[in-house]
């Protein structure tokens, strides 16, 4: 099975670098000399807007050999399925991962968009179905579903989405959504349905992700917890006669030297307030999970190393989750190569600024990626196991 | 004439890369691209053309707020006008100039091409017209004239294309072209002439320069200050003004040191002789090491973005104005200027407008 790799495209502008976490491209800052999209030009505002820089780390993302990119949505972010729509036509094989909470939007109205995007795309829409982290923002949306019943919704949703694909008439009866003699029009109907990658470390998560995962997608964690992570969803698709591959979001940062990369964080670090630092307020099983990994406060950025190259700060640097590998593009790749070993089938990789790390990691670290011969060798593989209990090793 | 300044980036018509001599982006060296994996999903393949690498570094230059973009005439390289078309076209604001030798084709056929071309992209053409090239290239590129005769023939060329340009009814007897009853009729008429950059030291080259140069380019190696003293002479002369440029490699970081280290890092990629980082001219700040580490040959400017700033004040103070500012990878490091370099020009920049 090939290995997809993924590069994120923000959707609340980017930063220069990670040394300050200041946002200087999109709208998310004011606009001054120095700034892009918009950016300033005879004293003026040149005319472009944030998507056109997402226009181009798209671009970036599919020359330097990315098969697409995830579009996060938060309520300060631009919206993802604008954003794909935007840039459908601007790109060539880049697909949309369009991440999305289901419950903002109707399954069949998502179902429309998505067949349209497919036939505008030629088939390169994928589904992040996330189900939310609860508190404030939860309810800036108008959601006060709570945890566990939103991953019942999600599962509906995905039912009728799946229901509705393909033509009607399709009726269902459910807690959440009812639809009688529904259908996607012709020629609207079947269209490639849109790969699922299914977020969410609770159990209500992992039960749900069972049923409609295409890929299980993770934060990073340290490995071993991810591959026990991963065990238990196998466990439960199993059960369910289904069998979903893994995929993980990481952050990168990757320089000629290992000196070099931590130098990077170094400088970052010199801004970090810990003091002014707080979690979100919310019911997120998995950023509990990913913060219990750490003693609170640190003194030093290293102590955040978890294991060699896997550092858990990277959200102090700028917006997001806060793992990632930082080392040389040697390591890097290693680690790449350890996580392809215990089962990981795709990748969405990130690294700030998103348009010039894109053509980094691409150029550098992809290439040195060796896969299989370690998947085959890891004591952690599913594969190992399988060949193992067939008893054909 | 402003003495707001003018930034452009030169565009490599021959590939680019991370490294110096590597040029693995673009299609001109494909042995050095290095694979995927097998095991990694490439979609690549057949889904790309040449183009899109020089459409990232146009939409960079776009983006990042620089003034234009040069695409160099380079008979090894890609095909300077329809490189620049192509850049214009994807491009709002972005100036673009194009660079060709009178051999190319007829005034006439050039000011066609380029009278289509400004209708085309709302006027942002440029010209570079390169006179005094290599013997042996022009002898392969068809051309075998030599000496001043090149200048003469340059003369009659930017004459005759003005002449087609601005004149119905054009006719023009030289040594090189002859025209009769020629000239541009609307919607090809009318329009401004592209503005032309020329190069050179001789005494030659600076005369056709005071008379059709809109801009006269410089590099760091020569001597700047007597070369706009003499133009300004010899354009007085001739009743025009023109503006100055210099072509400067830079490598600008966060602080002097940062410069530096990758300035070391790159010479040593080359390296392995061992020998050492030259230090800058202590006269006039410029570092003559780019040769080993960038495309271009001449000396430029390293150090911190305020270091390099106050490089560029430097030349702003003897009048040049505009600055083709080389830097690779051209993507990156063009993000990097426009970020970072430009915004410590805006006071001159506001105040021009
Ligand atoms: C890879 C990944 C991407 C995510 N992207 C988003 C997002 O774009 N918007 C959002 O609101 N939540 C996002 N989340 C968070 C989820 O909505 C949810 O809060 C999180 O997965 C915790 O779920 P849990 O409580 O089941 O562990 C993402 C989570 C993961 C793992």
């Amino acid at each position: 099975m090939p290995i997809d790799i993924y590069w994120r495209i923000g959707t609340h502008g980017d930063q220069q670098s990670l040394r300050r976490r200041v946002s200087s491209r999109g709208e998310w800052a004011p606009v001054v000399p120095g700034s892009l999209t918009p950016g300033v030009r005879d004293g003026r505002r040149d005319g472009y807007s944030y998507v056109d820089h997402m226009a181009d780390v798209a671009r970036a993302s599919e020359s330097s050999g990315f098969v697409g990119g995830l579009l996060p949505s938060f309520p300060f972010t631009d919206d993802p399925w604008a954003a794909a729509a935007a840039l459908a036509r601007e790109t060539t094989t880049y697909r949309f991962m369009i991440a999305y909470q289901p419950g903002f939007l109707h399954p069949v109205q998502a179902a429309r968009m998505s067949a349209s995007l497919q036939r505008v795309t030629g088939g390169r829409v994928v589904y992040n179905i996330i189900s939310g982290g609860g508190g404030p923002a939860q309810l800036w949306w108008g959601d006060r579903v709570d945890h566990d019943d939103r991953y019942a919704r999600t599962s509906e949703f995905l039912d009728v989405l799946k229901g509705v694909w393909n033509g009607g008439p399709f009726d269902y009866e459910g807690r959440f959504y009812q639809v009688e003699g529904a259908g996607l029009p012709e020629p609207l109907a079947r269209q490639p349905f849109p790969e699922i990658y299914f977020s969410g470390s609770s159990k209500a998560a992992i039960e749900a992700a069972g049923r409609h995962a295409d890929y299980y997608l993770s934060w990073l964690e340290p490995f071993p917890e991810l591959a026990a992570k991963f065990v238990q969803v196998r466990e439960h698709s199993a059960a369910l006669g289904r069998a979903p591959k893994f995929a993980v979001r990481i952050d990168v940062l990757a320089r000629e030297t290992e000196e070099a990369a931590w130098d990077e964080i170094r400088r970052g670090w010199t801004h970090v307030d810990q003091a002014a630092l707080r979690s979100p307020d919310g019911d997120s099983v998995g950023w509990l999970r990913s913060q219990s990994f750490v003693s609170w406060p640190v003194r030093d950025y290293r102590e955040l190393e978890v294991s060699p190259n896997v550092w858990s700060g990277f959200h102090l640097l700028r917006g997001g989750p806060a793992f990632g590998l930082v080392g040389s593009y040697e390591q890097v790749a290693e680690r790449l190569d350890e996580l392809i070993g215990i089962g990981v089938d795709a990748f969405i990789l990130a690294g700030v600024p998103h348009l010039e790390e894109a053509y980094r990691v691409g150029e550098e670290v992809l290439p040195l990626l060796r896969g299989h011969d370690i998947r085959q060798a890891s004591p952690l593989s599913p594969h190992t196991s399988l060949s193992v209990a067939k008893g054909t090793i | 004439m402003t003495d707001s300044p003018d930034f452009l980036i030169p565009v490599p018509t021959r590939g680019d890369g991370r490294d110096p001599l590597r040029r693995d982006r673009g299609d001109w060296q494909p042995a050095a691209r290095r694979p995927l994996p097998a095991l990694v999903t490439d979609l690549r393949p057949g889904a790309f053309g040449p183009f899109e690498h020089l459409a990232q570094i146009g939409r960079a230059a776009e983006i990042a707020g620089l003034g234009g973009a040069l695409v160099p005439f380079d008979p090894a390289g890609e095909e300077s006008l329809v490189v620049a078309a192509g850049l214009l076209r994807q491009s709002r604001h972005l100036r673009v100039v194009a660079g060709f030798h009178p051999g190319i084709a007829t005034p006439v056929y050039a000011a066609k091409f380029s009278a289509s071309l400004q209708r085309f992209v709302d006027n942002r053409l440029g010209w570079q017209v390169d006179i005094g090239l290599d013997p042996a290239i022009a002898r392969s590129q068809g051309d075998f004239l030599q000496g001043a005769d090149r200048y003469a023939r340059a003369e009659e060329f930017l004459t005759v294309a003005r002449g087609v340009w601005n004149e119905e009814g054009y006719t023009y007897e030289g040594r090189f072209y002859q025209v009769l009853a020629g000239g541009f009729q609307p919607p090809n008429s009318g329009l401004p002439f592209p503005r032309v950059y020329l190069t050179g030291t001789s005494s030659d080259a600076l005369a056709v320069s005071a008379r059709h140069a809109d801009v006269h380019l410089f590099t760091g190696d020569q001597d700047v200050a007597a070369g706009i003293a003499e133009l300004g002479a010899r354009s007085a002369e001739a009743g025009r003004r023109l503006e100055y440029g210099l072509r400067l490699p830079v490598l600008a970081r966060d602080d002097d040191d940062e410069a530096w280290d990758e300035a070391r890092r790159l010479w040593n990629i080359i390296g392995g002789t061992g020998d050492g980082l030259p230090d800058p001219d202590p006269r006039t700040g410029l570092w003559h090491g780019f040769g080993r580490i960038a495309d271009s040959a001449k000396p430029g400017l390293v150090g911190s973005y305020e270091t390099v700033a106050a490089g560029i004040r430097g030349y702003l103070d003897q009048g040049v104005t505009t600055f083709v500012l080389e830097a690779r990878p051209h993507i990156e490091e063009t993000y990097r200027l426009g970020e970072r370099l430009l915004p410590l020009f805006a006071k001159e920049i506001e105040h021009a407008h």
